[in-house]
């Protein structure tokens, strides 16, 4: 274990009993009041023996302190984009043959077809780096950095629609009712700072597939946990956390003064009641009164050099919805402790009309993607901070509705796609699993989707199987009873 | 029929104790030191108790591998049964000896130091601590006996234990609560104070604080069993229904919208408004169930008029189709119509069992004896509804009730008939139309040829079709025939056109007035039920044996002569033999109104759930309850007279931090309200608050974008609930409750105080403290204007800075200010009162605030710098908190 984090759990051991009552008397069930946002790592499990909660200190040292999940909601084709099969030509229009299929369940959208011509990439392919790795010509930054991605190009999931697939690959199950694997780690290890939630959720809609996306706050909820350990969204419009900003003509010193007042009488309450929770409930108006300088001073970004707007590709008109704003703020936000920033960026669902909806999605995401593994490269942060690039789910390698001469569409597909990730403990240059030559199974290595989840948790040094929650008499945890952590993929 | 709530009360009518309310402060003093600071510790017990202290050690511990699942099973070893405790496992030894734990290899295996042998294995991540090996060492050694899980066992009915102190209790409840504090030497708290008293109890049985008004009545009032005829009058308000909803709510997952993927809106409001009327009318608990559940099966007229009796039956029926419904292009039917019945499952079981019988759908349970045949036998009581897998694309899915009244019924009838009448006379003119086009042939190659209702000019531009009516009917080609014919019919024949559009705009009028009508889902029975199969894995689509409907093994059956459906399912729930329902349900009041339930873990009543604080205290209450004959408002009545509910619940911080979930129950309790009823308090005090009871969901204040960011679509046409239009006037100031519940993107404000999502079935919410908290009272435009019409009344009410923070302060906490307080607030009027006075602008700003109109005639700088003090009481922990 590393010298460093054992001095943390020594210091977090005194604040533990030193702040005692902000963790155990949260009251009710949620007893671990402020483990989110207060206090980071100062709770420790319940009594000896009793494995439920926020961990007392990690199962292992860490490659990884944080992440950020680039989420591509939708299901990015990984035919399309990673997957290079030069073979796929040949079988251009070809009947995807019954040996491939083997049966498998396809949606109710595309059951119905007589035909299920296999369709080839429209797109150029090119090779990148010392590593070699080929990627679509619409990803031409992403190739840039290839030397600095660990790919899994064996990804694979039971789900088949989007409410589920998102539902399983953010809280590993495909119903509605469990913590997102941000609210885990909120709920485990807690926050790197004082002033900002441990987990943060930021949306952006680009500019494929408009229409048939939505998202729900069950994809960063916290399910069965308290409340506290919910992702908390980012907007883009408005206050950019709920109610920051105070009411018209109240002015900060005005906030200052009144938070005084209510400071004052609720410690004559917390004398009169003997009520440690007034206490916590004191220390709370003030991380609000520090949240509402710290939070716009975060989303501030003209603070940020002309360069670095420009290599993230943040500027008026921009038709990704706020991807690269989105990735700037997460990089911002892991500077300032934030464990967890999840962007979910819609778009990627392209049934029809792939051709140019893929190139208009690619153009949004390819160079914020890009320039944040390399702003974060620069400034020594990728090293600890986990970088995740992918979607729920990937694409059918037959077409979706009519295979015209310059047009298709792709309909979900389970049984393999590809992610990648940077940073954090992952091999850079590295790829893992292997398709077969129609991207349809996978031949090599699968990553289950709780495989990845396991990893992910291993490499910020959580035992996947050791980070669980009483509920119902169950001891949950993210992987449910599965998952088995990807060791290769680990550097 | 309302019934009395007094079936069971027991008050004897005491004075209220005014002269019991010590100043607090020396009570803290001499109560202090008597108190032990170890209280909630469980005590060394004299002897060990098989379901208290062993049994949650071996089921967390050893019944992985170890218990009823013999899939899991290691070394043929099972250790929930005593038999093959005594046997042993795959090794021959007996794991259990009863009183001699140096034979037992249970014992030995828990204590030895040799990695090898040591259980549970080291692996398994769960090590014991010495004093749970301790105790099972003792266990053994006082003979190892063991007892079925004590939910599992008919709640036993003892008479109250006696107790030292027999001028305190009040009723029953206060000697089991006592007999426990004595026995730990400790005493209860003194009785709260009247303010304190009629607030918490006003807050806990309507969700609201009581009015000034109502607390000096009481106040007045110092003759015998005033403080009784308070809670009498509460049980009898119409608040009283709504504040109970709310809880019901969370357990029947109830939602305005159908939770997945689009989550287009759908509307259950009149099952809510049922559950409303059925707590008013004070339904029995027993019939509140059966009519939820199986109210269907209940009714003699599947289409009754709103209103009857069995529509009512109907509407409450709808419990059990609360739960989410899909509709996302290309999810299958299946898969869907198999996630609707466990959600049923899981919410019946765990509603009203206590059980999560979820465990069981993959595999037998691995901590109680719920086998997955068990779990699919009750699965196939939900099995056989008419429904469909996907559903969920637009307002209520099938089976549904219609809740028109007559004249919107008469007015769908008429334009029924109308788009009946229009469809026969487009069939009659369709019918003869071959002849007609012989004779407008016959006129179109005339030059000048006419023929009524026909256009013949057109068609003599089309050289190509000029050419097929030159040809005679016989040469033509098929094509060619049915090219002429469809002109004929499309084009040419101008009365058959408008017909076909005066039908396509009856049909449209017809469906969308359809469509506009109010419905409710309801349960139904197939006419040829499903059979039910064990899903392999619990996979939709792996089915495995077929399994008839039927109860869990490990508890009673069906009652002979009872239908083997949902209504005999329903009538077994709320059977006297059935150990768990009125357990768990009491227990969930007890829960509402302490914080905690006397068993912690509400939602789980097995093995791997809390053991309850006061066993003897929760089977008298469960038997209570059901001699009462299911009487909630009578159990309400018994718990919050009880002198248990009514000590204060200011303690020394010593002892609150010794015991600070109060599970000994030595003090009054202290927990921040839920979220409907901290913005409900907001509404009453600004004098904002609707009165109206029940009805259609509105849409209060809500940033800009909330549901339109997450939602795919931007209009409200195709799908509805993806666009949020604010409501206007007083649907702005409807209780809390009545708020739209979209399930993908719950109300924020109410979320951040903890307020469920409403995805699945909650029974016990998470009480948490958060700066998110704090944003939302502070800054949410519902508070701020609560602030500024709290501070409208405010200088209505006095002409002083005293007087209108006392009125506030009592609005709002129920209690006068002592002068130290009211003194931080005159101090912050006054520098708040200069800033506005030196920026006239800015009070302004803040006083735009909200749609409400701003009273006339009061001087801006001053109402703006009560607003900031009004809205600094409403952000007191006193204020959202119930003391």
């Amino acid at each position: 274990m590393n010298p460093e984090f054992l001095h943390l759990s020594r210091e977090h051991q005194s604040l533990l009993t030193r702040r005692y009552f902000f963790g155990r008397l949260g009251a009710g069930l949620g007893t671990a009041a402020l483990a989110s946002l207060l206090e980071p790592r100062l709770l420790g499990a319940d009594a000896p023996g009793v494995i439920d909660g926020p961990l007392p200190g990690l199962h292992f040292a860490p490659k990884a302190k944080r992440v950020i999940y680039l989420f591509q909601s939708g299901g990015p084709s990984h035919i399309d984009l990673f997957d290079y099969k030069p073979a796929l030509k040949q079988h251009h229009g070809e009947e995807l043959p019954a040996s491939i299929r083997m049966g498998q369940r396809v949606t109710g959208m595309t059951s119905g077809q007589k035909s299920f011509p296999c369709v080839a990439p429209m797109f150029g392919w090119q090779q990148h780096g010392k590593s070699g790795t080929w990627m679509s010509e619409l990803l031409p930054n992403t190739g840039r950095i290839s030397d600095r991605l660990c790919f899994v190009r064996s990804m694979w999931t039971e789900a088949i629609n989007h409410d589920p697939a998102v539902t399983y690959i953010q809280t590993g199950h495909q119903q509605a009712g469990r913590p997102a694997l941000g609210a885990w780690l909120s709920y485990g290890i807690g926050s790197e700072n004082q002033q900002l939630p441990a987990f943060v959720v930021l949306i952006s809609q680009g500019s494929g597939n408009k229409t048939d996306q939505p998202l729900s706050t069950r994809y960063w909820g916290p399910g069965f946990l308290p409340g506290q350990h919910q992702g908390v969204r980012f907007r883009s419009q408005g206050d950019p956390v709920l109610y920051l900003g105070d009411p018209p003509g109240i002015a900060r010193n005005d906030r200052r003064r009144m938070l005084d007042a209510v400071g004052d009488l609720n410690r004559m309450a917390a004398d009169s009641f003997g009520d440690p929770e007034i206490n916590a409930r004191i220390a709370q108006y003030e991380m609000a009164y520090r949240m509402q300088a710290s939070v716009p001073e975060l989303t501030d970004l003209s603070r940020e050099s002309p360069r670095v707007l420009e290599a993230y590709g943040v500027r008026d008109g921009a038709t990704d919805g706020g991807f690269a704003r989105n990735c700037l703020l997460a990089r911002r936000m892991i500077e300032r402790g934030v464990r967890f920033v999840q962007l979910m960026h819609r778009g990627w669902d392209q049934h029809g009309d792939l051709p140019k909806q893929i190139r208009g999605q690619c153009r949004d995401v390819d160079q914020p993607s890009a320039a944040l593994v390399e702003d974060l490269h620069q400034r020594g942060l990728l090293e600890d901070t986990l970088v995740i690039w992918g979607g729920e789910f990937g694409r059918s390698v037959y077409s979706q509705g009519t295979l015209t001469k310059d047009n298709y569409g792709r309909d979900h597909h389970g049984r393999c796609f590809t992610i990648w990730m940077a940073g954090g403990g992952v091999k850079p240059g590295f790829s893992y699993g292997a398709t077969d030559d129609y991207c349809y199974n996978i031949v090599e290595n699968p990553v289950h989707i709780h495989d990845f989840n396991a990893t992910v948790l291993h490499l910020l040094g959580i035992d996947h199987t050791r980070l669980t929650y009483k509920f119902q008499g169950r001891h949950f945890r993210l992987t449910d009873v599965h998952g088995n952590v990807v060791q290769p993929l680990i550097a | 029929m309302p019934m009395s709530p007094h079936l069971t009360a027991r008050s004897r009518g005491r004075p209220s104790s005014v002269g019991r309310s010590v100043a607090l402060v020396c009570v803290l003093a001499v109560v202090a030191l008597r108190f032990p600071l170890a209280a909630a510790a469980p005590a060394v017990p004299t002897r060990v108790d098989f379901n208290r202290d062993v049994r949650p050690i071996l089921s967390d511990h050893c019944f992985a591998c170890h218990g009823f699942d013999d899939k899991t099973r290691k070394a043929s070893l099972r250790l929930d049964l005593k038999e093959s405790a005594l046997r042993g496992g795959k090794s021959g030894k007996p794991a259990l000896v009863p009183g001699q734990p140096d034979a037992s290899e249970l014992v030995a295996r828990v204590l030895t130091q040799d990695a090898d042998d040591h259980m549970p294995p080291a692996e398994f991540g769960k090590p014991l601590t010495p004093a749970q090996a301790e105790t099972l060492r003792r266990w053994v050694a006082e003979g190892g006996e063991f007892r079925d899980h004590w939910a599992f066992i008919p709640p036993e009915r003892t008479s109250p234990p006696a107790v030292r102190h027999t001028d305190w209790p009040r009723n029953e409840i206060d000697r089991f609560v006592l007999a426990r504090l004595e026995e730990q030497g400790a005493t209860p708290r003194p009785e709260a104070d009247k303010p304190t008293l009629i607030r918490r109890a006003t807050l806990d049985l309507t969700g609201l604080p009581p009015t000034p008004d109502e607390i000096d009545a009481y106040l007045a009032d110092t003759s015998a069993g005033a403080y009784e005829r308070v809670v009498d009058r509460l049980l009898a308000s119409s608040r009283y229904g709504e504040r109970m909803a709310v809880d019901w709510l969370d357990a029947a997952r109830f939602a305005d919208t159908h939770g997945y993927h689009i989550d287009s809106a759908r509307d259950m409001t009149a099952w809510r408004d049922w559950v409303i009327r059925a707590f008013n009318d004070n339904k029995p608990f027993d019939r509140f169930t059966v009519e939820q559940l199986a109210g269907d099966l209940l009714v003699t007229d599947r289409n009754p008029a709103p209103g009857t009796t069995d529509a009512d039956l109907l509407v409450a029926s709808g419990f059990n189709r609360n739960h989410m419904i899909n509709y996302e292009g290309g999810a299958i039917p299946d898969e869907y119509h198999t996630a609707y019945i466990l959600d049923r499952v899981n919410t019946t079981a765990t509603v009203w069992l206590g059980l999560t019988m979820a465990c069981a759908q993959c595999h037998d349970h691995k901590y109680d004896p719920l086998t997955m045949r068990d779990f699919y036998r009750f699965y196939a009581f939900f099995n056989t509804v008419p429904e469909n897998g996907l559903d969920g694309r637009n307002g209520n899915a099938v089976p549904t009730l219609s809740l028109a009244n007559a004249d919107q019924k008469a007015r769908l009838k008429e334009l029924q008939e109308a788009a009946k009448k229009s469809e026969e006379t487009v069939k009659e003119l369709e019918a003869g139309a071959t002849t007609r086009q012989q004779a407008w042939e016959a006129e179109v190659l005339k030059p000048e040829g006419l023929l009524a209702g026909t256009d013949t000019a057109a068609v003599r531009t089309n050289a190509a079709l000029m050419k097929i009516v030159g040809t005679p009917a016989e040469s033509r080609t098929d094509d060619d025939r049915k090219k002429l014919a469809d002109y004929f019919r499309d084009q040419a024949f101008a009365a058959l056109k408008d017909a076909r559009q005066v039908r396509d705009q009856a049909r449209d009028a017809r469906d969308k007035f359809d469509r506009s009508l109010p419905t409710t889902m309801v349960m139904g029975e197939m006419e040829k039920p499903r059979d039910t199969f064990m899903l392999v894995r619990g996979q939709y689509d792996q089915k495995g044996e077929k399994v008839p409907a039927g109860t869990p093994a490990v508890l009673p059956p069906l009652a002979e002569g009872d239908p083997v459906n949902r209504l005999g399912l329903a009538r077994w729930l709320v059977s006297p033999q059935q150990p768990l329902t009125a357990r768990v349900i009491v227990n969930r009041y007890w829960q509402m109104y302490f914080g905690n339930g006397l068993v912690k873990s509400a939602e789980n009543f097995g093995s791997q759930g809390d053991w309850p604080t006061h066993p003897a205290l929760l089977d008298w209450l469960a038997t209570e309850f059901v001699d009462s004959g299911w009487n909630v408002k009578a159990l309400q009545r018994l718990i919050v007279t009880s002198a248990t509910y009514r000590q204060s619940s200011a303690a020394p911080r010593a002892e609150v931090e010794a015991d600070p979930e109060n599970r000994l129950l030595a003090r009054g309790p202290r927990v921040r309200l839920q979220a409907e009823f901290i913005r409900d308090l907001a509404l009453q005090v600004g004098g904002l608050l609707d009165p109206r009871v029940g009805g259609e969901s509105v849409f209060p204040y809500q940033p800009a974008g909330m549901w339109e960011e997450l939602m795919a679509r931007e209009d409200n046409d195709s799908f509805t609930a993806q666009k949020y239009v604010t409501s206007r006037g007083r649907d702005l100031y409807r209780r809390t409750m009545y708020t739209f519940w979209k399930r993908t993107c719950a109300p924020p404000s109410l979320g951040t105080f903890d307020a469920p999502d409403r995805q699945v079935c909650t029974v016990r919410r998470a009480r948490t403290t958060t700066p998110l908290q704090a944003l939302v009272l502070m800054n949410d435009p519902t508070y701020v204007e609560a602030s500024r019409k709290l501070a409208e009344r405010m200088m209505a009410s006095a002409p002083d800075e005293s007087g209108r923070i006392a009125h506030a302060f009592r609005l709002a906490t129920g209690r006068n200010p002592r002068a130290a307080e009211t003194e931080i607030l005159i101090r912050l009027y006054r520098s708040q009162l200069e800033t506005f006075r030196a920026n006239a602008s800015a009070a302004d700003h803040l006083l735009g605030v909200g749609d409400a109109p701003r009273a006339a005639g009061l001087d801006a700088a001053e109402l703006g710098a009560w607003t900031v003090v009004a809205s600094a009481i409403l952000n007191l922990d006193e204020t959202i908190t119930k003391g």
